[in-house]
């Protein structure tokens, strides 16, 4: 199949919120950008949290201007619902090879009336945007605040039986898509791959998943947030409204044995912030921290910490050494008491909440010939000259991609990596690297 | 309905039938998974059409865990078919009942 061509100056892979950041930064100054997402939307993991440590700012109120602003950009390109499959290098940069998945839905029809997804019989779990918590439709608009606001649908599920297409007011349905391969000739690259969290269900001795009431800080987060899954706070096994609530910092950091020895620096914050956003929706819970240290480092963090203590959120020095559950799915926490006479104890909980760490969201070596530190993030070998320069040339990274960070740090190294840029694609277009004709396509 | 637009209708009928062809397998999955859904939802209907119930009370009236009961609760509150009718004596859960679209 022939690829559509086209020609930036900078490519940017992923849509998340330094993603994004570092696309607007650059289109700002005039560069051409193309933004590749693999999800049907942008927004990254930030559109899916409640709200952001310290100001309690709504996160759907920050991200959803700059999802919007990338869309509309003069000078952005954006390629949802793809992935770049291959990175060559030329005399001109890189010639990267991004697939875009077929929606079955024409992305310039569809206007994102959900009126197909109201007809639609069939309801699937919604595992990529709400943990499986509830549903979508086999055609479906991806989340309230998706950009772009267009349907999609999943293939697989389908059973054909045409009442999209009856539903739809503008046509839009089309079963006939394939995937479709476009070639992006791009001066420069950045990387903005993101992050993963560690598996709720990796250590046995807090459940291995299997218990109902032991979910993680990213599932919190839906539960607080206005468009989640239940509508508000509720307990997974039978829909219990939480009386008692306990987090277990460093269940995915700091951990020798899950291979993470590092600190994911965000735990101890979110989890003060959920506790902060339990208490004033749950006013009469308990809810308690178990922690080993707290670590608020940030501008304004330990004043936020020391607001939650004064709510009377309870800080619990220890270590928990395991989780299990009573016959009515109680999670039961067996805890070293470390500030009173180092008591072993177990607590009852009627949920818990482990503050999971940040895990690199991808391999950068296999395709950009990017090598990853130690840790498997993308290594920076200047970090405290260049915070965003790779050891390949003309290839950047940017905000969890390099290490985990919080919001304003990945919004903050964004936008620095959109200035390493700026100044790299200034060297070389000063140096004459390109004809005028080849810049003036560019630009045009 | 004019000549053209019962032509048209053919058409999607014809080509509905060929993609449900091609995809024989799958399409018998989804249709086993449609059925099952749609079992479950009127059991639950039923459940709530005397009065608003719980998880707990639904799980217990159908034998359905009661966490897939909150699935689906969660599912059908989403589309429009179930509302929440505040809490029960002991504060703990939320009532659900069918929304007045539901009820017909």
């Amino acid at each position: 199949m022939a690829a559509d061509r086209l020609q930036v100056d900078t490519i940017v892979i992923g849509g998340g919120i330094a993603g994004m950041q570092a696309a607007l930064d650059l289109a700002d100054q005039g560069y051409r950008v193309a933004l590749v997402e693999k999800n049907p939307s942008v927004g990254g993991k930030m559109i899916g949290l409640s709200k952001v440590f310290p100001t309690l700012d709504c996160c759907s109120c920050i991200t959803t201007p700059k999802m919007a602003a990338v869309a509309y950009h003069d000078n952005i390109d954006l390629l949802t619902y793809s992935e770049v499959q291959s990175v060559s290098r030329n005399e001109q940069g890189f010639v990267v090879q991004v697939l875009k998945k077929p929606r079955y839905v024409i992305d310039d029809a569809c206007t994102g009336c959900r009126s197909c997804e109201l007809v639609c019989p069939l309801d699937l779990p919604d595992d990529a945007n709400e943990f499986g918590r509830t549903a979508h439709r086999v055609i479906y608009v991806p989340f309230t605040t998706a950009v772009p606001q267009k349907a999609l649908i999943d293939i697989d599920q389908c059973v054909f039986c045409g009442k999209c297409l009856q539903a739809c007011p503008s046509d839009a349905i089309d079963f006939s898509q394939l995937p479709a391969f476009l070639e992006i000739q791009a001066r420069s690259i950045i990387l903005a791959t993101g992050y993963q969290v560690t598996r709720y269900d990796a250590k046995k001795q807090y459940g291995a998943g299997k218990l109902r009431n032991v979910i993680d800080g990213l599932m919190m987060e839906r539960l607080l947030a206005p468009t989640g899954p239940y509508g508000r706070v509720l307990r997974p096994s039978d829909g219990k409204q939480p009386a008692s609530i306990a987090y277990v910092q460093c269940a995915g950091s700091r951990d020798e044995t899950l291979g993470v020895p590092y600190c994911s620096r965000v735990c101890c914050m979110y989890a003060i912030k959920q506790a902060m956003l339990l208490s004033g929706m749950l006013p009469l819970a308990d809810i308690t921290i178990y922690y080993m240290d707290i670590r608020t480092f940030g501008k304004g963090y330990e004043q936020f910490y020391r607001s939650a203590q004064a709510m009377g959120i309870t800080f619990v020095k220890g270590k928990v050494a395991r989780i299990t559950e009573d016959a009515d799915q109680n999670p039961t926490v067996r805890v070293e008491l470390i500030d009173d006479h180092s008591q072993v104890v177990e607590r009852k909980h009627d949920l818990v909440v482990l503050s999971v760490g940040m895990l690199p969201g991808g391999d950068p070596q296999a395709l950009y010939g990017v090598p990853t530190s130690e840790d498997g993030f993308v290594r920076i070998p200047n970090y405290n000259v260049a915070p965003a320069t790779t050891t390949q040339e003309g290839v950047f990274a940017t905000g969890t991609a390099i290490g985990p960070m919080d919001i304003v740090d990945s919004i903050v190294t964004a936008s620095a990596a959109a200035a390493e840029v700026s100044a790299y694609l200034q060297s070389h277009y000063a140096a004459g690297s390109l004809t005028d004709a080849e810049r003036s396509l560019i630009h045009a | 309905m004019n000549v053209t637009s019962k032509e048209q209708a053919r058409k999607r009928t014809q080509m509905l039938v060929e993609l449900r062809k091609q995809h024989d397998a799958q399409v018998k999955q989804a249709q086993e998974r449609l059925k099952e859904q749609q079992t479950i939802r009127k059991t639950l209907q039923r459940a709530m059409q005397g009065a608003p119930r719980s998880v707990p009370q639904l799980a217990a009236i159908t034998n359905l865990a009661a966490y897939e009961v909150l699935w689906h609760i969660a599912a059908m509150k989403k589309y429009g078919v179930v509302e929440e009718a505040g809490m029960d004596t002991g504060g703990e859960y939320y009532l659900y009942e069918l929304s007045k679209e539901a009820k017909g």
